[in-house]
C-alpha cells in the first residue's frame, strides 16, 4: 500500500534532543521481554538506536518511540529467523540457543494463563479481539462488521489487552512464588 | 478508576493505535508526549506491547478461535474456518449482519434516491448532511441511531457530511467502503467493481475489503479497482485554488488514464439515447483530459477527434467506433 512511513515527517533537521538513555532503557525492556536469548538485547536495542539516530538526520522524526519499536520489533524478527536457518542447516545443537527449562515453564504458564483470561472474556469482546489481533481487520473494519461504534471497538480492544496482561502478570507471580 | 488502570488502558490504547498503515503525524506526537510523561507510562506501554507483539497471545488466539468452533459465539465470522479467504469471510459477515438487520428493525429500511440521465438532484439527508447526486444515480441511505449508511448502488455523489462523533457515516460502493470522519468527498462508482474516491475536506478512512485501510485526506484521491487502492496525485484541476466541490457538479468530468468505457458511464448519465461502443475493445481505451459530460455532444466531440473514433447519432442510439482511416482495412 503506498502509504510513507508514519512517524517521518520531510522537514530537514538536526537530530533531535532526545534522552537516549530513557528511550534505551525502554527499548531494552521490550526486547527482554519479546526474546529468551539475553545475548540479543544488548544488540538490538544498540542498532536500533544507532538506526534512529541515522534516520533522524535525513529526517525531522515525528514519534521516536512509535519508530523505535518498529525497528526493534524487526530486529527481533530478522533475527529469529536467521537463528531458525541455521540452525537447521548445520543441525547442531547450541546449548544456549534452546530456551531454558524455567523459561519453558514460564512460556506454557503464560500460555494456559492467556487462554483462560479468553475464555474469561465476554463473547463480544473475545470476537473483537481476534478479529483485531489474529485476523488484523481494522477497527473501521471490525466496527462495521459488528455494528459497533469505533469507540465501542476501541474501548473492547484496550479493556481485552489489559485483562491479558493482568492474567499474564498474576500467573508469574503465582510461578514464582511456587518456587 | 484507578490511576494504574487509567495508565493501562491507556498503554492499550496507544498500542492499539500505533498497529496500523497509518497513523498522522498529531497522533504521533502526542504517543511520544505521552511516553515522556513517566516511566509507568512507559514501563506499561512497552510491556503491552511486547504483549500484542508475542507468540504466545498469538498461540492462544490460534486455540481460542479453534476451540470455539463449534460453540457459541456472537458472530458467525470466527466458525469460519480461519484459512478461508478473509474477503469472502467479510462478505459472508456483510450479508449475515445486514440479513439480520432487516429481520430485526423493517421500519428502519432505506430512503432511496434516484436520478434520470442528466438530472441531478440535491438531498438534505435526516442527520443533515447534504449529497449532491448526479446524473443516472442512485443511492440507498439507511440512518439509524448507531451509524449512518449510504450505498452508491450506480452513480456518482457528492458528500457533505455533518459531523457526529458516536455516529459514523459510512460510503459504500460495490466492495468499496469508506468511513467518514466529518468531512467533505466526492464518491464515483465507475463500475461494479471501480471506485474513484476524492476529499475536499477533513479526512476519510478507505476500506476495500481488506485489513487495512487507507486514510485520504483533503486533495487526497484513491481509486479501487477490485480490492486494490491505488493513490492519485492530487487533482490538477483543483490546484492552488483548492475547489471546494468536484468538477462534475459544475459538469466537467477530469479523466487521467481511465478507460474509455468509464468516460463513456459519465457522459451516459447526461445523454437519453443510450451510448454504445461497436468494438468491446475501445472499452479499455486510455483516455485522459477534461470533459464536458453534461453536453454529450461536446464530450464525444473532444474524444473524436483525440482518439480517432468515428461517432455517429443513430436514431435510437449514438455508436462510437474506431474511425475507418484506423482500421487499416
Amino acid at each position: 500500500m503506498p502509504v510513507s512511513l508514519p512517524q517521518i515527517d520531510d522537514r530537514e533537521s538536526d537530530v533531535p534532543d532526545q534522552d537516549w538513555e530513557t528511550v534505551a532503557a525502554t527499548l531494552a525492556r521490550y526486547v527482554r521481554a519479546r526474546t529468551s536469548r539475553h545475548d540479543l538485547v544488548e544488540d538490538v536495542v544498540q542498532e536500533t538506536l544507532a538506526r534512529l539516530v541515522q534516520q533522524g538526520r535525513q529526517q525531522k522524526l515525528v514519534s521516536v518511540y512509535a519508530l523505535g519499536f518498529r525497528i526493534a520489533a524487526n530486529l527481533l524478527v530478522d533475527h529469529h529467523r536467521r537463528d531458525r536457518h541455521y540452525s537447521t542447516e548445520t543441525e547442531i545443537d547450541h546449548a544456549s540457543d534452546a530456551p531454558l527449562p524455567d523459561r519453558v515453564i514460564a512460556g506454557r504458564q503464560e500460555l494456559a494463563a492467556l487462554t483462560a483470561a479468553l475464555d474469561a472474556m465476554p463473547p463480544l469482546r473475545r470476537d473483537v479481539f481476534i478479529r483485531r489481533r489474529l485476523q488484523g481487520q481494522s477497527c473501521a473494519s471490525i466496527a462495521r462488521d459488528l455494528a459497533l461504534n469505533l469507540k465501542a471497538v476501541e474501548k473492547h480492544i484496550t479493556r481485552g489487552l489489559a485483562d491479558l496482561h493482568r492474567a499474564v502478570i498474576l500467573a508469574n507471580d503465582a510461578g514464582n512464588d511456587g518456587r | 478508576m484507578t490511576r494504574e488502570t487509567q495508565i493501562a488502558e491507556d498503554a492499550a490504547l496507544w498500542v492499539n493505535r500505533l498497529d496500523q498503515p497509518a497513523i498522522d503525524t498529531s497522533a504521533s506526537r502526542a504517543f511520544d508526549a505521552w511516553m515522556a510523561v513517566d516511566v509507568a507510562h512507559r514501563d506499561k506501554f512497552t510491556d503491552l506491547q511486547a504483549l500484542w507483539h508475542s507468540d504466545a497471545l498469538i498461540e492462544a488466539l490460534r486455540q481460542t478461535v479453534t476451540a470455539s468452533a463449534t460453540s457459541d459465539l456472537v458472530t458467525p465470522s470466527v466458525t469460519a474456518p480461519p484459512w478461508r479467504k478473509p474477503v469472502v469471510w467479510l462478505t459472508t459477515t456483510a450479508c449475515a449482519l445486514a440479513a439480520t438487520l432487516v429481520m430485526l428493525i423493517p421500519s428502519l429500511s432505506p430512503a432511496t434516491y434516484r436520478t434520470g440521465i442528466g438530472n441531478g438532484r440535491s438531498i438534505v439527508l435526516a442527520d443533515g448532511s447534504q449529497v449532491a447526486l448526479s446524473g443516472n444515480s442512485e443511492l440507498r441511505v439507511r440512518v439509524l441511531p448507531w451509524q449512518r449508511v449510504a450505498t452508491l448502488v450506480r452513480g456518482e455523489a457528492f458528500f457533505d457530511v455533518a459531523h457526529e462523533r458516536w455516529r459514523p457515516f459510512l460510503v459504500r460502493s460495490g466492495d468499496t467502503s469508506v468511513a467518514v470522519l466529518g468531512t467533505a468527498f466526492n464518491v464515483d462508482r465507475q463500475d461494479a467493481t471501480r471506485t474513484a474516491v476524492e476529499v475536499y475536506r477533513g479526512a476519510v478512512a478507505l476500506d476495500a475489503g481488506q485489513s487495512d485501510n487507507l486514510v485520504l485526506r483533503k486533495g487526497d484521491r484513491a481509486r479501487v479497482v477490485d480490492d486494490r487502492i491505488t493513490t492519485q496525485a492530487p487533482n490538477p484541476a483543483a490546484g492552488a485554488t483548492a475547489a471546494a466541490r468536484p468538477d462534475w457538479t459544475a459538469g466537467w468530468f477530469e479523466a487521467s488514464d481511465v478507460p474509455l468505457s468509464v468516460l463513456i458511464a459519465k457522459v451516459q448519465r447526461h445523454s437519453a439515447k443510450p451510448i454504445r461502443l461497436r468494438d468491446p475493445a475501445l472499452a479499455a481505451l486510455p483516455v485522459s483530459g477534461r470533459f464536458r459530460v453534461s453536453n454529450p455532444a461536446r464530450a464525444l466531440n473532444a474524444i473524436r477527434g483525440a482518439y480517432a473514433l468515428d461517432i455517429r447519432y443513430g436514431r435510437s442510439a449514438i455508436l462510437i467506433a474506431p474511425s475507418r482511416a484506423d482500421q487499416g482495412s
